[in-house]
């Protein structure tokens, strides 16, 4: 899901950049340290789309450098148990299949998989049904459901399933090309 | 069992002998009263030391009675009886010592005493020979619970007597005294430990007797001890769970003989053995064991082909301690045709089939007789040569004592094979109850989620709330139900639901860490974090966890990601470790296999190194990409090599634990030097007879990858070699502590756990994290100097001059310092390079490790500093170097302060070609820097932020210590450009001036309230004076702003005006 708010952090600046210039060089650094970051509590943080308030400066003794508070407002995007999610698959191998939704990894087991879906391999792995009209194979596009999460320092990975109505593949490249 | 407290030695036995036989039809009875006074002994003596003290005093005492009054017996009796009136009229006066002995004895001992009053004067005489017979009392302690058996014949005695108040009062006594006992048995340790069995008492042999006839034998020595009398043996004891041997206690080994002697149940050829005085207690010492067999738990068979394999009880016959149960066969039945066919077929002991279902299809076709049978229950069985099958199981009735019914943990495999195919798992209740059984204590806990799997409630999920001894409390989920339900620990399996984060706690897959993908009743499929991979699981071996660990890591001396060398020779990476065996992957096999401890034979610890397509020498920790065959594209560092195999770590790898194999020759180093040329093995050997265009050609053409440090793994040995420049060597970073300087940790100190490309893992100190950072994103905490400091250092040796440094003892790394900005590095990198091909040999890369550090520096034999001592060129020098003698060179830490030690020797001061002698070290303020002769300005790089490396200024004192001369002192004078200074002599500069190597010049800490000057950091060359040192820092007060600072001490230098 994806989320609008306002996050505050201290942003060092070198003394270099003190000039006129110093509001656009502290945005740029901000963009540059936050966009693409992620933290258990918000997510990954996307974009961000306008700085509230910059605070005043610090200058930390012995190097020079002068912090500043900047608050700012962004968007995050954090993936939620029970979420419906769109995904690109990535990876399929036997366990399952491992699709991407912007940055976030999610594993679909093949107990996740409805039962009528079977593995095969080859070239290009895949999960089939018997009749073959749905194949979920690397970059296909699935719904998918998360499962459940965990968060790591740098990274959200989730398990979700297809497992369920109006889930699975919803583009497939195979059939367009 | 039969006793007797004799102590035969004793004049008084005699006595008492014919009285036993007078008595002869009560004998058996006042054996156990007798034992019943040892019991109340024991008690009382176990009560508490005082008790004890007074018994034993009372025995002294009696003992010495015992001798004075030995040919007096009948007026100790007659004091006996007195003893008993005593007692009887509430213990008043008495006369004689005994009396005053009983008096001492604590309150409590009169039930027994009163008890015995009852007896005849006999009975009690008895005791007294009994008390005599006892050298030490607690030896018969220590055989206590034996003896509780004996009460009751006791007490089905005294109810002879008539009187019906009697045997109440008795009743009322003995249940006082059983309290009595409890209260005994209560007994601190310490108190115990006195009841143990000493030298001085009597001992325990053990007998070999006939099986089945230990009892037997038990009472027939009683019986020939009651009809002869003249047996010095004190007791026989036949134990139920000991078969084929009795104990008997006795003195001495002849005295076990000669009561032995004549029994036909033993063995006159068996040896007697001698019970150990600290195995004695053991004997006697009841296990209680329950056994607790129900239909469907799950047993391991204890004996025969069977051995170890689990089995499931489907029949209890408690009267006739038989089980019948279910197995997997393991019957040949190919055999068993051909015993049919032919009797005389040898029998292959050794040879254990393997378990196998019961085909009925596969036995009619060997031709054998396929019965059907109905069972006592009615069910039919398949039965072949008396084997009873069904449903392929094979169903034996053996003797209980044939299974293990404890602590039976049934792996899931072996579950698996006994589910039929289609059963339903949560259904299958009973297996349920074994792996209950397992549960340890503290299995629930307040919070978890449970569901109910048998009663009525059956289905119910809720939390626990409370749990008591076996009854958890549980809120129940389902609305409507009263606020908590009481249900028994068996009847509840701890419930998770996909999603859940849960770590493994026992089993099998102990450790590990995922998340719950599917529950089937109670197994749970778990999605590993580490592996990616899927484990099946008992959602009671789980609990729930945001820990993410990957499980044990190590069996014996092997951990995981070892290389081995497996029993066929075949070798293999672990990549995973389970409880009693390893996953390896070996190359050539798809699969990977499982092997035991004892199958692995050893580590291959060997560092080697291969050539890739292109001649690359490639070793561990390189960076490689598959260039063919099926992995083609996979790229990642390498961790082992073996006979040209790569085992390579992909971490978007998910199988194997991210390990893949190939073919040294199907890969490509990244960055590797030899892309395009791949027979230039020749000139890369040579190194150092390269032409230096080659060098900077391949120079150029290396993209900056890799840290510098890896430079520092560069040896010289057999030449400069430019292959592997620049490749992800990430040693020695690893296990240093950094600190983050951008990115979402920035700020964050951490160790580094790994090195991977341009991405180091880092270890969060104030977290349990591990994060992923770029290299360039960390800063060695430690360090503050620049990194200019290093890179021409770097570029020197064909290095990719713009890295951080990353090794926290050198601290080059100071924020301030734009990288890589200092003109200086173009001016003294080019001459250098033109005249010394430095190129480092990278052959010996798997060597690369600080403790290389030292060496790396070696190509400064060029270095300045030789130029005054007009030795002979360096270039010249370092070619003659014979190829590994840097390699050797011991450097003892890999900080840059010793570094520059190796090459100085190498310059012309008289040991040119010795690395680095120790002495050297220490004063050495090694400016690997030096290469100033290019003209540059040697202020300016400032590099030397380690506290002897410091780079000086004038006016500064300074030891001067050159090689073969005492050190002397010196001021400098003046900086040459060359980066050597003009020192004049003397502690106040007076003497002549000489022109000194930087790396004999040793700075003077100042000491307190003297003038210093500042040769380092920002302000370096300010004046000032030190007003007092903490520790390592010097509080400095400026000259010119009377600015206090606290410096490091280091950066000081005592100042002479």
């Amino acid at each position: 899901m994806f989320f609008h708010i306002v996050l505050e952090r201290k942003i060092q600046l070198h003394p270099r950049y003190f000039g006129p210039h110093l509001r656009e060089k502290l945005v740029s650094k901000l963009m540059k340290e936050v966009e693409g970051t992620c933290s258990g509590r918000h997510g990954f943080v996307v974009a961000i789309t306008g700085v509230e308030d910059i605070g005043k400066g610090l200058i930390r003794e012995g190097t020079g450098f002068v912090t500043f508070p900047v608050k700012y407002q962004c968007v995050v995007f954090r993936p939620f148990k029970g979420e419906i999610l769109e995904a690109v698959v990535t990876m399929v191998n036997k366990m399952g299949f491992f699709a991407e939704a912007g940055p976030v990894q999610i594993f679909v087991s093949n107990h996740l998989i409805p039962d009528d879906m079977e593995y095969q391999a080859g070239d290009m792995p895949n999960y089939t049904t018997s009749d073959g009209s749905v194949k979920i194979q690397k970059d296909s596009e699935v719904r998918l459901k998360i499962m459940g999460t965990r968060v790591d320092a740098t990274e959200i990975f989730c398990i979700g399933t297809i497992k369920d109505d109006f889930l699975g593949v919803i583009s497939d490249p195979g059939a367009a090309s | 069992m039969a006793r007797r407290d004799y102590d035969e030695d004793d004049d008084g036995a005699e006595e008492e002998e014919d009285q036993d036989n007078a008595y002869e039809e009560d004998l058996d009875d006042e054996i156990d009263e007798e034992e019943d006074e040892v019991e109340e002994r024991g008690r009382k003596s176990g009560r508490g030391g005082k008790g004890a003290k007074a018994s034993s005093s009372g025995g002294k005492k009696r003992a010495r009675s015992d001798f004075i009054d030995d040919t007096a017996i009948e007026d100790d009796e007659e004091e006996e009886e007195e003893d008993d009136d005593d007692e009887d009229y509430g213990g008043g006066g008495g006369g004689g010592g005994r009396s005053s002995q009983k008096k001492k004895k604590p309150r409590g001992s009169q039930f027994f005493e009163l008890e015995a009053e009852v007896d005849e004067d006999e009975e009690e005489e008895e005791e007294d020979e009994g008390e005599d017979g006892f050298i030490d009392e607690g030896a018969d302690l220590g055989e206590e619970p034996d003896r509780h058996r004996m009460r009751r014949p006791a007490f089905i005695e005294e109810e002879h007597e008539e009187d019906v108040d009697e045997i109440e009062r008795k009743v009322k006594e003995r249940y006082a005294r059983s309290n009595r006992m409890e209260y005994a048995e209560d007994a601190t340790d310490v108190e115990q430990q006195a009841l143990l069995p000493s030298v001085k008492d009597p001992k325990l042999w053990m007998v070999k007797c006939a099986i089945g006839h230990e009892r037997e034998v038990a009472i027939c020595l009683m019986q020939k001890y009651i009809d002869r009398g003249d047996l010095q043996i004190r007791s026989v004891i036949a134990l139920d769970h000991l078969k084929n041997y009795i104990y008997v206690e006795a003195e001495k080994e002849a005295h076990v003989k000669e009561a032995c002697k004549g029994l036909r149940n033993i063995y006159s050829s068996a040896k007697i053995m001698l019970v150990p005085i600290k195995e004695m207690t053991d004997v006697l010492s009841v296990e209680s064991k329950v056994v607790d067999l129900a239909i469907d738990a799950w047993v391991r068979m204890k004996l025969g082909i069977y051995k170890g394999d689990l089995a499931k009880v489907v029949d209890v016959d408690n009267v006739r301690q038989r089980v019948t149960v279910k197995l997997i066969p393991r019957v040949d039945l190919q055999m068993i045709a051909n015993k049919l066919q032919n009797a005389e077929i040898p029998k292959k002991k050794t040879f254990v089939p393997p378990p196998r279902f019961f085909n009925k299809e596969e036995a009619r076709e060997l031709k054998l007789r396929v019965e059907r049978r109905r069972g006592e229950s009615g069910e039919i069985f398949d039965c072949v040569e008396g084997l009873m099958f069904k449903d392929g199981f094979l169903y034996k009735t053996v003797s209980m004592k044939s299974i293990n019914v404890n602590n039976i943990q049934p792996t899931f495999d072996e579950l698996e094979k006994f589910r039929k195919p289609g059963e339903d798992t949560s259904g299958d209740l009973a297996s349920l109850s074994t792996l209950f059984a397992n549960r340890k204590k503290g299995h629930f806990m307040k919070g978890d989620a449970v569901i109910v799997v048998r009663g009525d409630l059956k289905n119910l999920e809720g939390w626990v709330e409370k749990v008591e001894e076996g009854t958890v409390h549980i809120k129940p989920k389902m609305p409507g139900l009263p606020k908590t339900l009481a249900f028994n620990e068996k009847e509840l399996c701890k419930f998770f639901k996909p999603g859940d984060h849960v770590k493994v706690v026992s089993g099998v897959q102990e450790g590990a860490t995922g998340m719950v993908v599917k529950v089937e009743g109670h197994v749970l499929i778990i999605l590993s974090d580490t592996t990616k991979e899927h484990i099946r699981v008992f959602a009671d071996h789980v609990v729930e966890s945001s820990e993410i660990t990957t499980g044990i890591t190590r069996i014996g001396d092997y951990e995981l990601h070892d290389l081995v060398l497996l029993d066929n020779l075949s070798f293999g990476v672990i990549i995973r470790v389970e409880s009693e065996a390893f996953q390896a992957r070996v190359p050539d096999r798809p699969e990977v296999v499982l092997v035991k401890l004892r199958e692995i034979k050893n580590k291959i610890e060997r560092r080697t190194s291969a050539n890739d397509r292109s001649k690359n020498i490639v070793s561990t920790k390189d960076i490689v990409r598959v260039v063919e065959g099926s992995l083609k594209g996979k790229q990642g560092p390498v961790e082992h090599i073996h006979r040209g195999i790569l085992f390579i770590h992909d971490r978007h790898h998910l199988e194997h634990a991210g390990f893949i194999c190939a073919k040294a020759q199907s890969c490509v180093l990244v960055g590797g030097s030899n892309r395009a040329n791949g027979g230039d093995e020749l000139g890369s050997r040579f190194g150092a007879l390269r032409s230096s265009s080659s060098v900077l050609q391949s120079q150029g053409g290396l993209p900056p990858r890799g840290p510098p440090s890896q430079f520092g793994g560069g040896r010289f040995g057999g030449g400069g070699r430019f292959g592997g420049g620049g490749r992800g060597h990430g040693n020695e970073l690893v296990g240093k502590s950094v600190r983050i300087k951008a990115g979402p940790f920035k700020g964050y100190k951490g160790r580094v756990t790994e090195v991977k490309g341009i991405t180091v893992r880092v270890e969060l100190d104030s977290q349990m994290k591990n994060v992923t950072v770029k290299r360039e994103d960390i800063t060695d905490t430690v360090a503050r100097a620049t990194t200019p400091f290093r890179e021409p250092r770097y570029s020197l040796g064909g290095e990719t001059p713009i890295h951080p440094s990353r090794t926290p003892l050198h601290p080059f790394q100071t924020p301030m310092r734009d990288p890589g900005a200092t003109p200086i590095h173009d001016g003294m990198r080019t001459p250098m390079r033109n005249r010394y091909p430095m190129s480092p040999a990278r052959d010996t890369w798997e060597d690369a490790n600080p403790a290389t550090w030292g060496s790396s520096p070696a190509y400064h034999p060029g270095t300045p500093p030789a130029r005054p001592y007009e030795a002979p060129t360096p270039g010249s020098g370092w070619t003659n170097t014979p190829g590994g003698s840097y390699n050797d060179a011991p450097t003892p830490r890999d900080s840059y302060a010793n570094a520059p030690s190796p090459y100085v020797p190498s310059t012309p001061v008289g040991q040119p070609m010795t690395p680095s002698s120790a002495s050297y070290l220490p004063g050495t303020p090694g400016q690997p820097m030096t290469p100033g002769n290019v003209g540059m300005d040697v202020m300016s790089p400032m590099g030397g932020g380690e506290g002897d490396s410091v780079w000086c200024v004038p006016d500064v004192l300074v030891n001067v210590v050159r090689p073969g001369e005492d050190p002397c002192l010196g001021v400098i004078r003046e900086v040459l450009p060359d980066g050597s200074y003009r020192v004049a002599m003397g502690a106040s500069g007076s003497g002549d001036v000489y022109t000194v190597a930087q790396t004999d010049v040793e700075v003077i800490r100042p000491k307190k309230s003297e003038k210093i000057k500042v040769v380092n950091g920002a302000l370096r060359g300010s004046t000032g004076k030190l007003i007092g040192v903490d520790g390592s820092d010097g509080i400095v007060k400026l000259d010119g702003s009377f600015d206090v600072k606290i410096l490091d001490m280091n950066l000081l230098a005592k100042m002479v005006v």
